[in-house]
Formats: structure tokens, sequence, C-alpha cells
């Protein structure tokens, strides 16, 4: 008995205990209200506009040269292996590389696939790898990630900074054009792998506050647009392909979707093994776990948009929250009905103009003031 | 690797004699006669490598190959004894303390020149002479909060003042960089030393700050102002902003409305309290100054004289570094403090005066002229070393516009020890203390050592292939 009233009294102490602590609390906000100083920024340290842009950028940037360098890689070792099969298909597939990419129309590009000897994949690396001409090459994507961050420094870390100024100087070194001939899979790992580096030490070295907010925000939302681009590129491909390839080939290619989006692993343990064209779609789109798919980069999109619209003008609806927050309602009610024939174009179209509006939106509240 | 070590018939930092070091640097003597030339090596490629990694660098004009370059960083320690940094620091506290009285009076009631300490015509045809603030009252009437002042050695190791920088002097960014870098690549060597620590220079500048908040609110929104990533300078500015944790500023961040300044936030604007500014006065309002700007705010100066902003340095602060005002500054000592100056001057001719002119012209060939309006060592004639040519030409100039030059007999630099390829050898260095002048005086122990890396150069400035030491003030040993 003894021991239940003792702690009974215990009890008592405590809950008295928090109660002081409380009031001593309020007491203490109470002071601090009544000696008439006004906090500056309600909402937290503000952040520069030009700060704020530079963050979305250079994120936007790091994460465009990760899939810039999964692209040209998944492509150069599914040649490998397609090698034997379909000598002829060589140029096409690079054809779609550089569509993905939005550089088909370069003359630029058109020159490097017209060439005829055997090497357009060298080439074409090397065009992805070092030419300034080329806006998507890795080389212009990592200066314009790194010129940003250099404008930036005093608001990321400098962990991250050095991540990323290391990753860009190895690819300025003296011999990193031997690299690429030696290994190509070797350049495009240790950018893919530097990009996901990067985030990582975004992620536990920023305080994730508003800052970390944009570079959530841009990151998802590029990856979003690619992930749309690898899609409508590779199915406009295989759809006008498919009936002379063999079923060997059409794995090859499939797999190489998947590939391209970093989703293989998530897609076979998934549907365990099965390769069928519409279920490919619509794990890319709707897979509710996977971080590479569209629905879930759009989740997250719109809660970094959130955040920051919380700590900007928490009273208001943000219009780029309200787009995404449409479009990610959108996706999870989706049938994958919706993704056969025709209609996975024009989803994808509303995909990639719904974040294009997003991003512009954001342009107009946050960076231009 | 001291084989072959020469003392070049000037002050050695090191060495009193030839093999033999001064006592406070005898441990360093010994442990780097013991590291084998290719581990010296070795440290100096992971100091680069980690240099160019953090990203520590500047900028170059006027180069092609590329605008961002290392600052080259020697490993061998500069190292100042206790009993001689305080001489400096007593005396660098007394120097700056008399240029900001002087400052506080050329822009209020003049009378050191009323009473012709200084010819009143040297004041007002400095070219960083601001009318604009005549009358104008700076928070605690304090003008130059941040100093970098230029130390030298002569032959008897004696320091000498060579110039003050009180307008925007950069560099203390590698005073803590540099010690980060030795810590990481060379730890032994401060086994036996106890080294005084420079970190806190960020902390000592925040507070300095703080000081010009005109309204005592807990936490008065602080700036610093940089022209941008493209200014030789930028990696310091964001390496200050960085370390006070306060925001980096472009010119077009902010905003001058109703005689106030605002930066532009997402949130919308927000007002600014203090301005530790990075560009000179000339840009930082074209309202007022240069109309072509684009780095300044337009209205600033506006703000700034109905006091709604603090700055630092203030404006107008160009006319107590001017170097044909720097002969003075002994004088100004005086005026000011009735005391007599514990560092000296290196002896100057000022041109505009006809004896000093007279002179000068007569020995172009012994003497170094300076422009009085450049620095970072651009627009100087070594006149022992040019060419007939050349000092016919640095005549012309003289006799065209003496109000421009100043010249100072060739004083020979002190070297100190510094690796070339596989070995030492002795290269000339200067001495840049920074001074933070608050309500109390803070002094970084030690400060940038520039290292002149061309054999027999006397130039240290980095725009002009210069290098960097770390350098150590010792704690007094009870």
């Amino acid at each position: 008995m003894s021991t239940q009233s003792d702690n009974t009294e215990a009890k008592k102490s405590i809950k008295q205990d928090w109660a002081m602590q409380t009031q001593s609390v309020q007491n203490q906000f109470q002071s601090i209200s009544f000696q008439g100083r006004i906090p500056r920024s309600p909402t937290g340290k503000p952040m520069l506009a030009r700060v704020a842009e530079s963050m979305y950028w250079m994120s936007r940037y790091m994460e465009r040269a990760e899939h810039v360098a999964r692209i040209v890689l998944v492509n150069f070792n599914m040649l490998m292996d397609l090698g034997e099969l379909a000598p002829a298909m060589q140029e096409k597939q690079w054809q779609g590389v550089l569509r993905i990419l939005r550089l088909d129309n370069l003359p630029e590009g058109q020159a490097l696939l017209c060439a005829s000897d055997r090497n357009v994949g060298q080439r074409v690396a090397d065009f992805m790898t070092f030419n300034t001409i080329n806006r998507n090459s890795l080389i212009n994507c990592l200066t314009k990630a790194r010129e940003n961050a250099r404008s930036i420094r005093e608001s990321i870390s400098a962990e991250m900074w050095e991540t990323l100024n290391t990753l860009y100087w190895s690819l300025l070194s003296d011999d990193a054009k031997q690299r690429l001939e030696e290994s190509p899979q070797q350049i495009f790992q240790s950018v893919m792998m530097g990009s996901l580096l990067f985030q990582g030490v975004s992620d536990q070295t920023l305080p994730h506050g508003q800052g970390w907010q944009f570079l959530q925000l841009a990151k998802y939302l590029e990856r979003v647009d690619m992930t749309c681009r690898i899609i409508d590129t590779k199915f406009d491909f295989l759809r006008a392909e498919e009936s002379t390839m063999e079923t060997p080939l059409r794995n090859i290619q499939w797999m190489a979707v998947l590939r391209s989006c970093s989703s293989i692993e998530a897609y076979r343990r998934r549907h365990v093994g099965d390769l069928d064209p519409q279920r490919v779609a619509a794990f890319l789109i709707l897979d509710k776990e996977s971080p590479r798919t569209i629905r879930y980069c759009v989740k997250e999109a719109q809660s970094a948009v959130a955040g920051i619209a919380a700590s900007v003008h928490p009273q208001e609806i943000d219009p780029a929250e309200r787009i995404l927050g449409r479009l990610n309602s959108q996706l999870e009610f989706a049938e994958t009905r919706e993704f056969s024939g025709m209609g996975l174009k024009y989803v994808l179209r509303q995909i990639q103009e719904n974040t294009a509006e997003a991003a512009s939106a954001i342009q107009r509240s946050y960076f231009l003031h | 690797m001291f084989k072959n070590y020469v003392a070049n018939g000037v002050f050695d930092e090191m060495f009193m004699e030839e093999g033999k070091p001064r006592p406070h640097y005898e441990p360093v003597f010994r442990q780097l006669t013991n590291l084998s030339s290719s581990a010296f090596q070795r440290r100096r490629r992971m100091a680069d490598i980690t240099f160019r990694n953090q990203g520590i660098t500047f900028t170059v004009y006027k180069d092609a190959s590329g605008v961002e370059r290392i600052f080259p960083f020697d490993l061998v320690p500069r190292i100042v004894p206790s009993a001689e940094w305080k001489l400096i620091e007593r005396g660098l506290e007394q120097r700056i303390t008399a240029l900001n009285l002087f400052c506080k009076d050329v822009y209020h009631q003049q009378h050191i020149l009323r009473e012709k300490v200084i010819p009143p015509e040297m004041i007002y045809s400095a070219r960083m002479f601001r009318r604009e603030m005549i009358h104008v009252n700076v928070p605690n009437d304090i003008y130059i909060h941040v100093c970098g002042t230029d130390l030298i050695r002569d032959k008897d190791g004696n320091y000498l003042v060579l110039e003050d920088n009180g307008r925007t002097p950069s560099g203390v960014s590698y005073v803590l960089e540099n010690r980060a870098v030795m810590k990481r690549v060379l730890p032994n060597l401060f086994d036996t030393y106890t080294v005084r620590a420079v970190e806190d220079y960020p902390f000592n500048l925040l507070q300095c700050l703080k000081e010009l908040a005109r309204h005592p609110v807990d936490d008065p929104t602080i700036v610093v102002l940089t022209p941008g990533i493209y200014n030789s300078a930028y990696f310091e500015h964001s390496f200050l902003a960085r370390q006070m944790g306060v925001e980096l500023v472009e010119g077009k961040d902010l905003i001058v409305d109703n005689s106030r300044v605002y930066m532009r936030t997402t949130a919308g604007l927000r007002l600014v309290d203090v301005i530790y500014r990075r560009i000179d006065d000339d840009f930082l309002d074209p309202l007022c100054f240069r109309p072509d700007s684009i780095l300044g705010i337009p209205g600033l100066m506006n703000a700034y004289r109905c006091g709604n902003i603090a700055l630092a340095n203030a404006v107008g602060t160009g006319v107590a570094d001017d170097k044909a005002v720097y002969p003075y500054v002994p004088a100004m000592i005086k005026f000011y403090l009735q005391q007599e100056p514990i560092l000296n001057n290196v002896p100057t001719y000022v041109c505009a005066v006809d004896e000093d002119r007279n002179y000068v012209l007569e020995h172009l060939d012994e003497l170094v002229v300076k422009s009085t309006n450049e620095s970072g060592g651009y627009g100087m004639l070594m006149g022992h070393q040019a060419s007939a040519d050349e000092r016919a030409e640095f005549a012309r100039k003289i006799i065209h516009d003496p109000r421009n030059f100043i010249a100072q007999p060739v004083i020979q630099l002190s070297q100190h020890p510094s690796l070339v390829e596989d070995h030492f050898e002795g290269r000339r260095v200067d001495l840049r203390p920074y001074i933070l002048y608050g309500k109390n005086v803070a002094i970084t122990p030690g400060g940038l050592t520039r290292v002149a890396l061309q054999e027999g150069s006397l130039i240290v400035n980095s725009s002009q292939g210069g290098g960097s030491k770390d350098t150590w003030v010792l704690e007094d040993a009870h």
C-alpha cells in the first residue's frame, strides 16, 4: 500500500513541478512582451529573395546533372548489350537521348549523329560531358550549380559547398577527358553519386528551414520534368519500333527505361520481373513509395512549397501550392486505364504543364520582390 | 633543406646568423630540418588541395586563364614573440585612435587644418575626401572600424608602418583559413608552442557592428555588402558573412524607401540596421557618387545622413589612408594624443612639396615612387630596378601632377625562409595586422604575413604573385 501512496505522491509532485514550470514559462513570455520589444520578423529569420533563387537553381542544376549522367550511362550500357542484336539501333537510340534532353534540334546535336563511323557513343558521351555549347552538358550543369552555390556560400553548409566544389573540380581535372575515354561509366557514376552525396549532406547539415525547402522543391520539380520526358520519349520510340522487335530486345529496352529513372529494383520487387509497358508507366507515374516516381515527387514538392508559404505568408494560399496540390490529388486518384494509348501522352503533358506553372508561380511569389 | 640558405644582407626573421635560429624559432627549425623534402612536398600538396576543394580563392583581374586562383600558401610559419607583439599592439592602437580623431576633425571642426599641422590643400585635393560627409555625425564618432595596417621591418628588425588601409582592407579570411590548414597539414609544428588563437575575429567584428545599431534592439539586422562573386575578395565577403551568421547582400538586394534601407526577402522587405560594406565609396550610391555604378544602392547616402543606417567603415575614411596624408600621421598622433608615435613611418617625400619634389626628381634611381590613389601594387616605380625610360616617364608624370605621387627610399623588407621547389630560400615578407575599433580595440594576434615569392622581389601583393604564411603570436611564457 505504502508504495502506491508513494507513487501517487510522486505523481502529484511531478504534476506540481510541471504546473510550476509552465507557469514560469508563461511568466517569461509575459515579461518579454511587457518590455515592449517587438521581434523584427515574426516568421523566423527572413531569407533574401536572391538567396532563395540561387538555392533553387543550385539544386535544380545538381539534379539535372544527375539525370543527364544516368540517361547517357544507361544508354551506353544498353547499346553494349544490343550491339549484336541490332547494329542499326545505335543512331536511333542516341537520337532518343538527345530528344529527352531537348538537344535533337541543335545543329551540334545533329552533327554528332551524322558522321558515319561507329563511335557515336563516345562522341555523345564527350558532348554530354565536356561540351560548353551544350547547355545540358555535365560541365555546364555543374558550373551553374557551383556558381549559384558560390554566391550563397554563407547560406549553405560548408560541407555542401565542399562536396559540390570537389565534384566540379574532378570534372575539370587534367585527366578527366582521358578517364572518360577509358571508362565512361566511372565518370557518369561519379556525377550521379556526387549528386546523391550532395543531397545527403544537405539533409544532414543544413537546418530544415526555408532554404532547405527551396532545395527540396527544386530537386523534385526537376525530377518530375525529367521523368516525364524520359517516359514520353521512350514510349514514343518503343511504340513505333515494338512490332519489329523480338522479346529479349524489348525487355532490354524496358529495363533501360526503368534504369534511366533509377527505378529498376523498386519495380522488380513490386511486379516480380513482369515487364509490361502499361505497368512500367503506371509504376513510374503513380507508385506511392518510390522516391523516383512522379507522384512521390509532386507530393514532396507540394509539401516543400507549403512549408515555405507557411513561414512567409501563413494566412494566404500559395498559388504554387494550389497547383501542385491539385496535381497531387489527380495522381492520387488516377486510374491505370488513363495511361493506355494516347492517354499517356496527354497525362504527361498535363503534369509537365502543371509543374511549369508551379515553377513560374514560385518565381513570382518569392524571387521577384 | 636549409642547405645553401643565405641571409641576402637583410633582416632574417628566423636566423640570427647562418645556421643559428633565433630562440623562438628553434623548435620549428629542428622539426623542419628533420622533415624530408618529399614529406614536405606531400604536405604542400595536401594544403593546395584543401584550399581548392574548400574554394578558398581570389580572383585575378585581366587574367584569361581562369579567374579563380588559390592564394599561394607558404607552409613555414612566421613567429612573433609576445614582447614584440605587445609593442606592435600598442603602436597600432595609438595609430588607429589618432586616425579616427583625424577623420572626425576633418569632417567637423578641422582644428588640425586651422593650425596648419597638415596643409589644407593636401586634404581638399585628396580624391577620397568626401564633402558629402562634412558635419555628418556617425555612430559613436567612429569612422574606421576595421583597419589593416601594413608593417615591414628594416634591416635592424625595427617595425615600420608602410601604409594604413582604412577603407575596405581585405585578407583577414586568409589569416583564419591559413591557421586551419596549418593545423591540418603540420599539426606537429604546434607541439612546443602556445600560439594565440585568431578564430575570434568574426565574433569581435560582429560585436563591433552591433554597437552601431541606432536602436538597441536585441537582434539588429546586420548585412555584409559585396560587389558580387566576380570581386577579387568575394571569398572573404562570403566567409565573414558565414562566420558571423549574417546575410551577404549585393546592391540589388537592398532598396531605400523613405530614407530607410530594406532588403528584399522572400517575404517582402525587411529593415536593415547596419551594413558592413565591402564596396568603395565611389560605388556606394549612384545618386551621390559615381552615377554609373550598378553595385550600389540609390539613396543610401540620404539614409546614412539621416542616421537610419550605419556603415562600417564610414564614408570618407579614404582621406586618412591617402598616401600623401600618410606622412602626416606621426604629426596627427602628437596633435591629438600628445604622444610620441610608437611605430614609425617609412621616411616619405611628398611630391606636392617643392623641396621634396626636387629631391625626388634628382634621386629617382634610388627611390620607390607610388601613386597616391592606387593600391594592390599598381602604379609603382621601383627606381633602382626600372629602366631609364621608365624613370623619365615617371618624372614627367610627377611634374605634371605632383599631388598624385609620393616617394620613399627602398626599404629592404625582412626575409623569411620559404619553400622554393625542394628547399628553403629567403623571401621578403610584410605583416598586415587587423584592428577592430569599437568600444574596445581588438587586434587579432598576428595578421596576414604576405610573401614576395619571386626571388629578390619586394612586392608582396597577391595581385602581383605574392603568397601568404600562417603567423603565430606566442603566448607569454610565465
